[in-house]
C-alpha cells in the first residue's frame, strides 16, 4: 500500500491517531436552524426595501387619516368658506398657504375633502375586504374539503356567479337608500363569492395530500384539519388576495359614484371626489382638483398591491432559508 | 483507453439568501472512454450538482468557484452562455433525469419527439429520419415501434417513458450519457430491466455512461468504476470490485452494509446515525467523523488527503495513515470480501 | 400451534371510478395477519397494495368483501364508539416523509395531533411528557419537539411520522413503503427501529413494500400481490427458498445484489401474464404445502409441486 501525503499542517502528530468516544446525541443535532415561520416570514419581507418603503406610505396615511380631523387649523370637509372680501364663496381657489390642495367649485377645502374621502374609502374598503375574507374562507374551506357539500356549493356558486356583480350592486343602491351602509352592503353581497372559489381551488389541489390523510386516520375532526392542515398552506395567497381586495372594494366604490350609483355627493369619498374633479378636468387651471385625489388613491392601490405581492412571497417557506 | 472528460478541483457554491452554501469542495475526477462511472452518495452530497455542472445545467443561483472540467481539450467549466453550453449539450453530453415527464412533451406524439433530436443532431429527413427512430425506439426495448410512434407520453408506463427518454438522449448520437438517479421512482423489477438496457445500449453506442444514485446496491452490475461522494466529496473511488470487496472508507463501509440485501434477518441492519453536514458552515476536518463510530482525532482536525490503496483506487480517510491504528470492517464487508478472495 | 388472529381480510374488492370507467384495483384479496407478526404485501405499483393499506384504515371505501379486526367486522358501516376505538388501534406511516408531515406545524403538534383527538391525557405537563417518550422512543431528542418538520432529514422525518403512530398506543401499524422514498444510507435507521418497536411493544406490522430485499430482512410472512390479486402468499424463508410463481421469481431475480461478481452472473426474469393459459381450466387459491398459497391452475399447480424444495 503506497502512501502519498499531500500537505500537512505542522499540529498532527501520533496522538491524534486516536479513536473518539462517538456521540450519537451529536450526530442527530446536526443542522438546526432555529426556524420560526413568522420569525422568517418578517424577515425575508423585511428584505424587500420597495416593500418597507410602501409600508410605512401606507402606516401614515392610515395614522394621518384617523388623526387629521384633530389637528389644528383644519377646515371642515363640507363647509364652504366664503371670501371676506366678495362675501362670495371661494370657488375653485388654486392651492397656496390656507388651502393647501385649493378648494373646489363650491368652495370647500380640497385638502380636509381628501382626508375625509380617505377614511370613507378605506373604512369601506378594509370592512368589504375583512368580509370577503372571513365569508369567502370559511365557505371556501368547507366547499373544497366537504366532499359532501361540493355539489350544492358548486350549484349555489353557478346561480350566483351567473348574475352580473353591476346589476346586483345597480338594484341594491336603487332599492335602498344611498349611503355608506348600503355601498358596504350591496359589495359585501358579491366580493366573497370569487374568494370562495378561490380558497377552494386551492384546497382540492392540497386535501389528499399524505399529511391530510394521516391526520384523518388519527381522526382528526374536519375543522382542525382545516384550521390546522389547509389554511395555513393558504396563508400567502390568501394574504394576497385580501390586499388586493381592499383596493378593489375602493375602486369600486369610485367607480359606482362615478357612473351616479354611489354615496351621496354630501359624503366625500375618493369616488366623490374623483368623480367631481372629473367634471372639471378638462380646465388645465382645475385639473389639481383631479389629479390629487388620484394620487392617493394610487397611492394605497399601489402600496395594499405590492405589500400584498411582497408579504405572499414572503410567507411561502419555500422562500425562506 | 482515452480520458474524455477530465475534472480538476472543482468548486461550486450556490447563494440561498445572501448565504453561500458550498455544494462541491474541491472535486477530481477522470472519465475514459467507453466506461461506466457510478457516482454514489446520499442525496446532498452534490452528486447532481456534479453532473450537472458538466451539461451548464446548475441552477442560476450557483457558480463555478474554481477548477476545471475540461472535455475534448476544452475548459468546459469556463462556458458562459448558452451558446457556448449548446455546442455540448444534447450533442456531446446527453442526460437522463429521475422524472421522464419533465423531459417529455406531452403534447408531442413519442415519435416526433425522437425525430426532432434524430433531425436535429443526425441530419437525417423524411423516412430516412422516421426508420432511424424506429430503429431507435426498437433498441430501448419498446415494443412495436410502429404504433407507439404515434402515442402520446401519458399512454406510457413510468418504465417506458424512462426509455422514450433514453431514446431521445441516443437519438443526439451523445460521447456522454448522464443518468441522473434514472430508476428510483421506479419499481424494482423496472429497475432491473432498464440497467440491463443500459448495458445493451453502451456497447451497441459506445457510450460513456455516468450513473447517478443514491443505492450502492443497484451499481454493482453496471459500474466499471465508482466514485463515492459525501458532503460534496469524492471520498473514494474506485474500480467496482475495489469499492465493493476492498473499500477504505467508513463511509463506504457504511453505505454497503446497510444494504437489507447484506442483512441478516433478527439482527439489526448497520445504519448511518445522524444527518449530514450543513454546507452553509466549513466543514473542519473529515466531513462524515461526526457520525463515524470509529473516528479519529484527527479526524476533526484536519480534512484527509487521498491514500493511493492501488494505481486505480484511493481514500481519503486518516484510517490509512501509516499512524492509525488498525480498524477491521464491519463484519458484512469482511464477509463480502472473504467471498471475494476466495473466489 | 393456535395463534390468534388480529387482521382477517375476506374477499376484498376495491373499485375507483363511476360506472363508466370503473377500475377494480384490488380484486378478491383474503390473508390474515398474526398478532405480533410482521407481514408484508409485495408488489409493483399498481397492484392496489396501497389500496389495500388505506382500505383497512377506512380511507378507501371498499366494493365488496370485508375486513375484521379483532373478531369484529370494521368495514362498510360501523357505529362511531367502535370507529374511534379503530382509529386508535390501527396506525398508518406513510411513504413521502416530505409530504406526510404537516409543515406548518411543529414536531410537537404533530406528534400529538392524535392525543388531541382521544383526549387520553389529564393534563398539559402530561401530553408533553407523551410527547417526549414519543420522540425518545423512535431516537429523537424530545427537544425537536419545538422544531418544524423541514429542519428535519428524511430519515429523522420518518421518525416523527412513526413517533405520531406510536403515541396512540395502536395494536396494529400499516407501514406504506415507509422507506422506498429515503435514502439507503437511511433506510437502515428506520428497518432497525421498526423491528425494535416491535419486540418492545408486541406491535403487529402490515409492511407494504414493491422491493423484496426489504421484506426479507423484516417480515415474517409474505403475499404477493400482481394486478389486484395475490399471487402467492408464505413464510418469508419459504418463499425465498421455494418461490413458485413466476411472479415471484421475477420479483426475486430483480432485487440488484452488492456484489459485482455475482450480480453480473444473475439471470433477469422477466414476468408476463400471457404466460398462463386460464381459458378453459380456471385458477384457483390453492394451499400447495403447509402455510404456502398459490394462485393457479391445476396444471400448472401440478408442475409447481414438483419444483418444491
Amino acid at each position: 500500500m503506497s502512501v502519498k501525503i499531500e500537505k500537512l499542517s505542522d499540529g498532527i502528530n501520533e496522538n491524534l491517531f486516536a479513536f473518539v468516544k462517538y456521540n450519537e446525541i451529536e450526530a442527530q443535532r446536526g443542522g438546526y436552524s432555529n426556524y420560526s415561520y413568522w420569525k422568517s416570514t418578517f424577515k425575508v419581507f423585511s428584505q424587500n426595501k420597495a416593500a418597507i418603503l410602501f409600508l410605512i406610505i401606507m402606516v401614515v396615511l392610515l395614522i394621518f387619516t384617523v388623526i387629521q380631523p384633530y389637528l389644528p387649523n383644519q377646515k371642515s370637509p363640507t363647509e364652504i368658506s366664503i371670501d371676506p372680501q366678495t362675501n362670495m364663496q371661494l370657488r375653485n381657489h388654486p392651492p397656496d398657504k390656507e388651502f393647501i390642495f385649493g378648494t373646489n367649485s363650491i368652495g370647500q377645502d380640497l385638502w380636509a375633502r381628501i382626508w375625509s374621502g380617505t377614511r370613507t374609502s378605506l373604512f369601506i374598503g378594509l370592512l368589504v375586504g375583512l368580509w370577503e375574507a372571513i365569508l369567502g374562507i370559511i365557505i371556501g374551506a368547507l366547499w373544497g374539503y366537504v366532499r359532501q357539500l361540493d355539489r350544492i356549493i358548486t350549484e349555489i356558486y353557478n346561480v350566483l356567479d351567473n348574475i352580473p356583480t353591476t346589476i346586483i350592486l345597480i338594484l341594491l343602491t336603487y332599492i335602498m337608500r344611498p349611503s355608506i351602509g348600503t355601498m358596504i352592503f350591496a359589495m359585501c353581497m358579491t366580493g366573497w363569492l370569487s374568494m370562495a372559489r378561490f380558497v377552494r381551488n386551492q384546497i382540492v389541489i392540497i386535501r389528499d395530500r399524505e399529511y391530510n390523510l394521516a391526520s384523518r386516520c388519527l381522526g382528526t375532526p374536519t375543522g382542525r384539519i382545516i384550521t390546522r392542515n389547509l389554511l395555513p398552506y393558504l396563508v400567502s395567497v390568501i394574504m394576497l388576495r385580501l390586499a388586493l381586495a381592499i383596493p378593489a372594494a375602493i375602486g369600486s366604490e369610485v367607480f359606482l359614484t362615478y357612473i351616479g350609483l354611489g354615496l351621496p355627493v354630501s359624503i366625500p369619498s375618493l369616488g366623490n371626489l374623483i368623480n367631481e374633479g372629473r367634471a372639471v378636468m378638462m380646465v388645465k387651471q382645475l385639473r389639481y382638483q383631479l389629479i390629487f385625489p388620484a394620487i392617493v388613491l394610487s397611492l394605497i392601490t399601489i402600496s395594499f398591491y405590492i405589500i400584498g405581492n411582497v408579504f405572499a412571497d414572503a410567507a411561502d417557506p419555500r422562500n425562506h432559508v | 483507453m482515452n480520458k474524455i472528460l477530465s475534472v480538476d478541483d472543482l468548486v461550486i457554491k450556490f447563494k440561498l439568501r445572501g448565504r453561500i452554501l458550498t455544494a462541491l469542495r474541491g472535486v477530481s475526477l477522470e472519465i475514459f472512454e467507453g466506461e461506466t462511472l457510478a457516482i454514489v452518495g446520499e442525496s446532498g452530497s452534490g452528486k447532481s450538482v456534479l453532473a450537472k455542472s458538466f451539461m451548464g445545467l446548475l441552477d442560476n443561483n450557483g457558480w463555478i468557484d474554481s477548477g476545471s472540467i475540461l472535455y475534448d481539450r476544452k475548459d468546459i467549466a469556463k462556458y458562459k452562455n448558452e451558446k457556448e453550453w449548446l455546442t455540448i449539450r444534447g450533442k456531446e453530453i446527453a442526460m437522463v433525469f429521475q422524472e421522464p415527464m419533465t423531459s417529455l412533451n406531452p403534447l408531442k406524439t413519442i415519435g416526433k419527439q425522437v425525430e426532432e433530436a434524430v433531425e436535429l443532431h443526425q441530419g437525417l429527413r423524411g423516412n430516412d429520419a422516421k426508420n432511424e427512430v424506429i430503429t431507435i425506439l426498437e433498441n430501448v426495448g419498446i415494443s412495436n415501434p410502429q404504433s407507439r410512434y404515434s402515442q402520446y407520453p401519458h399512454e406510457f408506463s413510468g418504465g417506458m417513458r424512462q426509455r422514450v427518454v433514453i431514446a431521445i438522449a441516443i437519438a443526439c448520437k451523445p460521447k456522454i450519457l448522464i443518468c441522473d438517479e434514472p430508476t428510483t421512482a421506479l419499481d424494482v423489477t423496472i429497475q432491473a430491466q432498464f440497467i440491463k438496457l443500459l448495458k445493451e445500449l453502451k456497447n451497441k453506442y459506445n457510450l460513456t455512461i455516468i450513473y447517478i444514485t443514491h443505492d450502492l446496491g443497484v451499481v454493482a452490475n453496471i459500474a466499471d468504476k465508482i466514485a463515492v461522494m459525501y458532503a460534496g466529496d469524492i471520498v473514494e473511488i474506485g474500480k467496482c470490485e475495489e469499492v465493493f470487496y476492498n473499500g477504505q472508507h467508513p463511509y463506504t463501509w457504511a453505505l454497503l452494509s446497510s444494504l437489507p440485501q447484506l442483512g441478516i434477518k433478527g439482527q439489526p441492519l448497520y445504519s448511518i446515525k445522524g444527518t449530514p453536514p450543513n454546507l452553509f458552515y466549513d466543514i473542519k476536518g473529515d466531513a462524515f467523523a461526526p457520525r463515524n463510530e470509529h473516528a479519529l482525532k484527527i479526524d476533526f482536525v484536519e480534512r484527509p488527503p487521498y491514500f493511493d490503496v492501488s494505481p486505480t483506487h484511493k481514500a481519503r480517510t486518516w484510517l490509512l495513515d501509516q499512524r492509525a491504528p488498525k480498524l477491521e470492517p464491519p463484519q458484512s464487508i469482511r464477509l463480502l470480501r472473504k467471498e471475494w478472495e476466495a473466489k | 400451534m393456535d395463534r390468534e388472529i388480529l387482521l382477517e381480510v375476506k374477499n376484498l374488492k376495491v373499485e375507483f371510478g363511476a360506472k363508466k370507467n370503473k377500475f377494480t384495483a384490488v380484486d378478491g384479496v383474503s390473508f390474515h395477519i398474526y398478532k405480533g407478526e410482521t407481514f408484508g404485501l409485495v408488489g409493483e405499483s399498481g397492484s392496489g397494495k396501497t389500496t389495500i393499506g388505506r382500505a383497512i384504515v377506512r380511507i378507501n371505501e371498499i366494493s365488496d368483501g370485508e375486513i375484521i379486526f379483532k373478531g369484529k367486522k370494521i368495514s362498510g358501516k360501523i357505529d362511531p364508539q367502535l370507529d374511534k376505538e379503530i382509529t386508535r388501534q390501527i396506525q398508518m406511516i406513510f411513504q413521502d416523509p416530505i409530504a406526510s408531515l404537516n409543515e406548518r406545524s411543529k414536531v410537537d403538534y404533530i406528534v400529538s395531533e392524535g392525543l388531541y383527538n382521544i383526549k387520553n391525557y389529564k393534563s398539559e405537563e402530561e401530553r408533553k411528557q407523551k410527547v417526549a417518550k414519543s420522540l425518545m422512543d423512535v431516537g429523537l431528542l424530545p427537544e425537536f419537539a419545538s422544531r418544524f418538520p423541514h429542519e428535519f432529514s428524511g430519515g429523522q422525518r420518518q421518525r416523527i411520522g412513526v413517533a405520531r403512530a406510536l403515541i396512540m398506543e395502536p395494536e396494529l401499524i400499516i407501514a406504506d413503503e415507509p422507506i422506498s422514498a429515503l435514502d439507503v444510507s437511511i433506510r437502515a435507521q428506520v428497518l432497525n427501529l421498526l423491528s425494535e418497536l416491535q419486540r418492545e411493544k408486541g406491535l403487529t406490522y402490515l409492511f407494504i413494500a414493491h422491493d423484496l430485499s426489504v421484506v426479507r430482512f423484516i417480515t415474517d410472512r409474505v403475499a404477493v400481490i400482481h394486478k389486484g390479486k395475490i399471487v402467492e402468499l408464505a413464510d418469508t424463508q419459504e418463499i425465498f427458498k421455494n418461490p413458485l410463481h413466476p411472479y415471484t421469481k421475477a420479483l426475486l431475480s430483480s432485487i440488484p445484489l452488492p456484489d459485482p461478481k455475482r450480480e453480473r452472473k444473475k439471470k433477469l426474469i422477466e414476468y408476463n401474464s400471457n404466460i398462463h393459459d386460464y381459458s378453459i381450466d380456471k385458477p384457483k387459491w390453492v394451499e400447495i404445502r403447509h402455510g404456502h398459497y398459490i394462485f393457479g391452475n391445476e396444471i400448472e399447480i401440478e408442475k409447481w409441486k414438483k419444483g418444491l424444495k
